[in-house]
């Protein structure tokens, strides 16, 4: 029938359409590895792992150690409270504040970034006094990182399967031995999975820490407050700016660290979890 | 039995554990709240200086600092001179994501309907992998693309070409410029934004399609009937909540747009290459100056920008929640 | 109210278990209605029905099982030795030492062999490994599992066939010393291999303990219980030593039951 070769025409047409959006989005995407990479990598000298920024260029030391102690201090921060919500939702809360938690930690999930940094901004930098400084910054970054590993956290605790949190009361054991005997052991992949994800969105968050932590030139001390830090993200939009090709190389130099910092961590998050623990290993 | 159960056995520790985690439960449950009530309170002084003319202002100035005097509305004062009118920013902030959602959406749903379809299945792990990793892609790396690679794309090749042969069409006629404005931004957007949009929808495709699929073809329809009026209309809600959240990102998206967008103040693009800013970019990018108000007015302004971001990117998400409440994890009616 | 249907029960064995005007209510649907039963010490209780019936939610109910579901509602008393589990104050832990259960499915933690028997006098407090090892030994010979299990302790529980988890749950049951052995279709995702070594073990188990075993296989019933209560829809509708049951059935619905009318 001709309205069927026409249509079976027109769905090629459209079938042809959507290869080639894959393709253009994975050619997009290459363009941009490809970018960094080649004008990243060269600059990424070792010396810039020992000397810190001055002037227009210099090194990323400074950089490289406000990053990790940012997201290192955040994490810990998400940890607990990000961890320790999920676990109340799964083992003591009712079916609606179940629902409400899960809702009010979605919605939360959607806040901007900068929306964050401002308010901390507002609150504890200018509020507070504390001036540009780690805890600021590692309170942006964790509001930031709640929602994510709430989420995963919930999910991992949530897929126990019920047979064996039975059989483990049924021997007597009280929801928080079942908790720490069963619940944790088994959702441990799922939350270091997840904890791993924030990592990475962690490392490449901007606009939460320039008014929480700041700007320094100097390697970070760890004082909490009152100290400004220095972060990767930050060299990138500024160094940029600079009308310097040094400080050009520089910016390029941290965004090539910038992405093997994330997609390593991301790696990871795939591969070694599931190294570690094997879903083989485990029944249902 | 044994007298001294193990130590988290006992009925004490029972009850801390419970301790600890309701109030690690509520510290999360009001963070919410609480930056949005401070945020509100903060910007209080603004929101009655600036009043309805904040929405419907388009200067942003923050006054004549040497000047003598101050001006002075509703009771709170600002440099002379003094105005916040944010219907730029508020615009902008509009135009850009939603001419991002009419590209992106259309463009997700291709992607994941080759990835799902058109794939060979001894490369799908590879391609979902490398659409999930454009979605890991820091967001300043994403404007350090847009600076120095996809600007003077535009400036050199996009604009002339389209003011030589498209420029009878209203929007896209009128000079090129420098490159950076509403088309950078909106370009960007649609990058940043497709691979959040395709991890969800090939999800939830690929969850309805066999059954689905197979009944549509059956009946005789082409493959491409059996998707599009088959499988994609039982998945509209899923693809509705992901287009929303996705939405509700472009909306709050600093970075990226920040350093493509021209950072345009008190002006309008009137085609798509003109400079144009949204209210994250413009919180970045004017507090240094608003530090020099003595007056503190300008600070408050932004952070009365903020609560109105807050606002737009909440009810979008709270909608997008609500929709995907009535389905499953796939998309699906529950 | 105290009602039974039962005939008087030997008096040389103690009654260990008295269900007094059992129900159970899941939000508003009444799952189990003034069920009462008397089970004497040292039997085998077999508990039939077609499926659906509530033999599963009873079973549960005498575990205190239904504390972890948060729409459930028990109401009536359970005399366990002439104390009620659902007494206002009572801590189901207690309960739980004194009252096993295994499950339909086998559900052995991730862990090993030997941490999985050990479970329950672990967090009672035993610290002592010897003394773990001993109660390991007793607990799965108990349960004729040690001779195949006796090399490989170590190993994680999950290498184990179907039928060895699930006399590894029993093992696991055992350990802890109970009085009372629940267990809710034990069989019934096994072999008939593996049934008829958890049968025999059943037989065995009863010398020391009390057992109530919920069946859907009346042959089962019929093979390795002493006494047999009929449930239908919720409702204890007879109770009798198998044997009456099975021969001379009082209630007509019993009859329909096992002359095969439902499924």
């Amino acid at each position: 029938m001709r309205s069927r070769r026409v249509a079976g025409a027109i769905g090629a047409l459209w079938w042809g359409l959507s290869v080639a959006c894959l393709v253009a989005a994975i050619a997009l995407l290459l363009s941009i590895f490809a970018f960094v990479a080649l004008r990243g990598l060269p600059a990424l000298r070792p010396q810039l792992f020992f000397t810190v920024t001055h002037g227009i260029a210099g090194g990323l030391a400074n950089a490289i150690a406000g990053t990790f102690l940012l997201v290192a201090s955040g994490l810990l921060l998400v940890i607990v409270v990000g961890i320790g919500s999920a676990l109340w939702t799964v083992e003591y809360a009712s079916p609606r504040a179940q629902r409400l938690m899960r809702f009010t930690i979605d919605v939360l999930s959607g806040v901007p970034s900068i929306v964050v940094g401002y308010f901390l901004y507002v609150a504890l930098v200018e509020g507070l006094g504390w001036g540009f400084s780690l805890l600021a910054g590692a309170l942006a970054l964790a509001i930031f990182m709640l929602p994510y590993v709430s989420r995963a956290a919930d999910l991992a605790l949530s897929t126990v399967p019920r047979e064996m949190r039975e059989g483990a009361v049924a021997l007597g054991a009280r929801p928080a031995t079942v908790v720490f005997t069963i619940a944790f052991p088994w959702a441990l992949p799922g939350i270091l999975t997840g904890l791993l994800i924030a990592t990475g969105i962690g490392l490449g968050e901007t606009a939460p820490l320039i008014y929480t932590a700041g700007w320094s030139n100097y390697m970070p001390t760890l004082a909490l407050t009152h100290e400004p830090v220095g972060y990767l993200t930050y060299v990138v939009w500024t160094y940029i700016s600079q009308p310097f090709a040094k400080s050009h190389a520089l910016a390029y130099a941290a965004a090539a660290l910038l992405m093997i910092l994330v997609f390593g961590t991301n790696l990871v998050a795939r591969g070694f979890v599931e190294y570690r623990f094997p879903r083989s290993q485990r029944i249902h | 039995m044994i007298a001294k159960p193990w130590r988290i056995q006992r009925v004490g520790a029972q009850a801390v554990l419970r301790t600890v985690t309701i109030t690690m439960a509520a510290v999360s449950f009001a963070v919410i709240f609480l930056m949005l009530a401070f945020l509100v309170i903060y910007a209080y002084p603004a929101i009655r200086f600036n009043g309805l003319g904040f929405l419907t202002g388009t200067i942003w100035n923050i006054g004549n600092q040497y000047g003598s005097g101050s001006v002075s509305h509703n009771g709170y004062a600002a440099m002379p001179g003094a105005q916040f009118g944010a219907l730029v920013f508020i615009y902008g902030t509009l135009m850009t994501s939603g001419l991002t959602m009419v590209f992106a959406v259309p463009f997700a749903i291709l992607v994941a309907l080759a990835l799902v379809y058109r794939v060979h299945p001894a490369l799908k792990p590879l391609a979902n992998a490398l659409v999930e990793l454009m979605s890991g892609i820091p967001s300043v790396v994403y404007g350090l693309w847009g600076m120095i690679v996809l600007v003077p794309w535009i400036s050199n090749s996009v604009g002339p070409f389209a003011e030589a042969h498209l420029g009878f069409i209203p929007f896209v006629g009128g000079g090129a410029g420098s490159g950076d404005g509403l088309l950078a931004a909106t370009f960007i957007l649609v990058l940043m934004v497709t691979p959040i949009m395709v991890a969800t929808i090939r999800d939830v495709i690929q969850s309805q399609s066999e059954t689905i699929f197979e009944a549509s073809m059956a009946l005789g329809s082409t493959t491409w009937q059996a998707v599009t009026r088959g499988v994609l209309p039982s998945v509209r809600a899923g693809i509705l909540g992901s287009l929303l959240i996705a939405f509700g990102r472009a909306l709050g998206e600093t970075m990226a747009v920040l350093m493509v967008c021209g950072g345009a103040i008190n002006i309008f693009p009137h085609n798509l290459f003109q400079p144009v800013n949204t209210i994250a970019a413009v919180i970045v990018s004017q507090l240094e100056s608003a530090l020099t108000d003595s007056s503190g007015m300008a600070q408050r302004s932004l952070a009365e920008l903020a609560v109105v971001l807050f606002v737009i990117t909440l009810s979008v998400n709270v909608v997008a929640r609500t929709v995907l409440r009535g389905t499953d994890r796939d998309g699906n009616r529950a | 109210m105290f009602v039974t249907n039962q005939p008087p029960v030997d008096l040389s064995s103690a009654t260990k278990l008295r269900i007094e005007d059992l129900n159970v209510y899941y939000g508003s649907f009444h799952a189990i209605k003034h069920a009462s039963l008397l089970v004497p010490e040292n039997c085998v209780m077999a508990l039939i029905g077609p499926s659906g019936c509530g033999k599963s939610t009873f079973i549960r109910a005498l575990d205190r099982l239904h504390d972890l579901t948060p729409n459930a509602r028990v109401q009536g008393r359970v005399l366990l030795d002439d104390e009620d589990i659902y007494a206002p104050g009572v801590d189901p832990v207690s309960i739980r030492h004194r009252i096993g259960m295994v499950f339909q499915r086998p559900n052995p933690f991730p862990k090993s062999i030997f941490e999985n028997v050990v479970y329950g006098p672990r967090i009672h407090g035993e610290r002592n490994r010897k003394t773990l090892l001993a109660i390991a030994e007793r607990s799965l010979r108990h349960a004729a599992l040690w001779d195949e299990v006796k090399d490989r302790l170590d190993k994680p529980a999950m290498t184990l066939s179907g039928g060895q988890q699930q006399r590894l749950c029993i093992a696991r049951a055992l350990a802890v010393d109970p009085e009372v052995i629940l267990m809710d279709e034990p069989a019934s995702a096994l072999d008939p291999i593996a049934t008829s070594k958890i049968e025999d073990l059943i037989d065995d188990l009863k010398r020391e303990y009390t057992v109530v075993i919920v069946t859907h296989s009346m042959q089962q019933a019929a093979r390795i219980s002493d006494y047999t209560a009929f449930f239908l829809m919720g409702e204890l509708i007879e109770t009798d030593t198998t044997a009456a049951i099975f021969t001379k059935p009082k209630d007509r619905r019993t009859e329909e039951y096992i002359t095969g009318r439902y499924g």
